[in-house]
């Protein structure tokens, strides 16, 4: 660990250029992917397997969303973003969310597989951005934290529940939790990303990317072998096209239009106060 | 259909007060025990909460009895 001494930020002023717009993508990428689980935990607060689940899935999504708005402000102070503005003008390509939420969560597994990789993911982000040397990030980390332990804790009893059960859904995990890994290994981003070594170098957050993917990938192996779910060899990420602002490698398309319709409430942009 | 687990739920709003039972939740397992029970009662900003599995709890009085000698 390097003893260099870290310069604070309470604000953008003095930032070098590379850092600061590797922490607007950072920033952007995770508020993308907290409003896109949101979206699906919130779809999710019917059909679950049991009344507790539904209850706890509509929780997810209030807290998902609520982190949202709180990365949303983060920008609009900083960057002078508009989340709302942006929201509605961007292509869907343009979203910056893991690319496991794009389409709709067709099943429990795949909902399992959502909650216990990719929201994990996103936490373990968060994680990185601990102390970090971006002052006004530090208390709205810790707060999002200390809420996403109950993320975890309903995404790995769901995984070992499923596990343990065997058969068509334990497959079905299986399959589902490898295909959220590998969208999260391409949000993570290629090892040399500037941004992210820019973001490393100034102490806004702790850990590389490559780290993250690794301890994740750490925490699935271990989950799988107490769920008994044999977890597929991770498929190296391709990157190519890969695009700093978005995440995404050429050819991704983003969320579906039906979510994004849901997403914007276009059905119900009459109804605007103040439009 | 296998039955799950029934955990009690106990929990105290401040620090100075005592725990109180809040509940019950079924749950596979002692984590899934946990997310339920902080979603599920939510009504107040706890600062301390925690789950016991029912078969956990040792009864003193048998059920539906007063806790008169003999018991």
């Amino acid at each position: 660990m390097s003893n260099a001494v870290v310069r604070e930020f309470e604000s953008l002023e003095g930032m070098p250029t590379a850092t600061a717009e590797g922490l607007h993508n950072l920033l952007w990428a995770l508020a993308d992917t907290k409003l896109l689980l949101g979206y699906h935990y919130g779809e999710w607060t019917f059909g679950t397997p049991e009344l507790e689940a539904a209850v706890a899935s509509c929780s997810l999504s209030q807290s998902e969303l609520g982190h949202a708005r709180l990365l949303h402000a983060l920008l609009k102070k900083h960057w002078g973003d508009d989340a709302e503005t942006v929201a509605e003008r961007r292509e869907p390509a343009e979203f910056a969310n893991i690319a496991f939420l794009d389409q709709p969560v067709d099943g429990w597994p795949a909902f399992v597989a959502m909650n216990a990789v990719v929201d994990l993911a996103a936490t373990r982000v968060l994680a990185t951005l601990q102390g970090s040397a971006f002052k006004p990030l530090r208390m709205s980390v810790d707060k999002m934290l200390d809420e996403e332990r109950h993320h975890a804790h309903h995404g790995r009893g769901w995984f070992r529940t499923l596990g343990r059960r065997g058969g068509e859904d334990a497959e079905q995990l299986r399959v589902a939790a490898g295909n959220a890994l590998a969208t999260v290994a391409v949000w993570l981003g290629p090892p040399d990303d500037p941004g992210d070594r820019a973001l490393v170098a100034a102490g806004i957050r702790n850990r590389p990317a490559l780290e993250v993917l690794a301890a994740l990938a750490d925490d699935l192996r271990q989950l799988a072998l107490e769920a008994g779910v044999g977890v597929p060899a991770p498929v190296p990420a391709v990157f190519n096209g890969w695009n700093p602002r978005t995440r995404r490698a050429a050819g991704s398309t983003g969320p579906a239009d039906d979510i994004l319709f849901h997403l914007r409430g276009d059905a119900n942009a009459l109804f605007k106060v103040g439009e | 259909m296998a039955v799950l687990p029934v955990y009690e739920v106990f929990a105290r709003a401040k620090h100075d007060e005592p725990l109180k039972h809040v509940g019950s939740v079924n749950a596979a397992d002692d984590e899934l025990a946990k997310a339920y029970a902080w979603t599920l009662y939510d009504e107040e900003s706890w600062v301390e909460m925690c789950v016991v599995p029912r078969a956990a709890i040792v009864p003193i009085t048998a059920h539906g009895r007063l806790p008169v000698w003999g018991n």
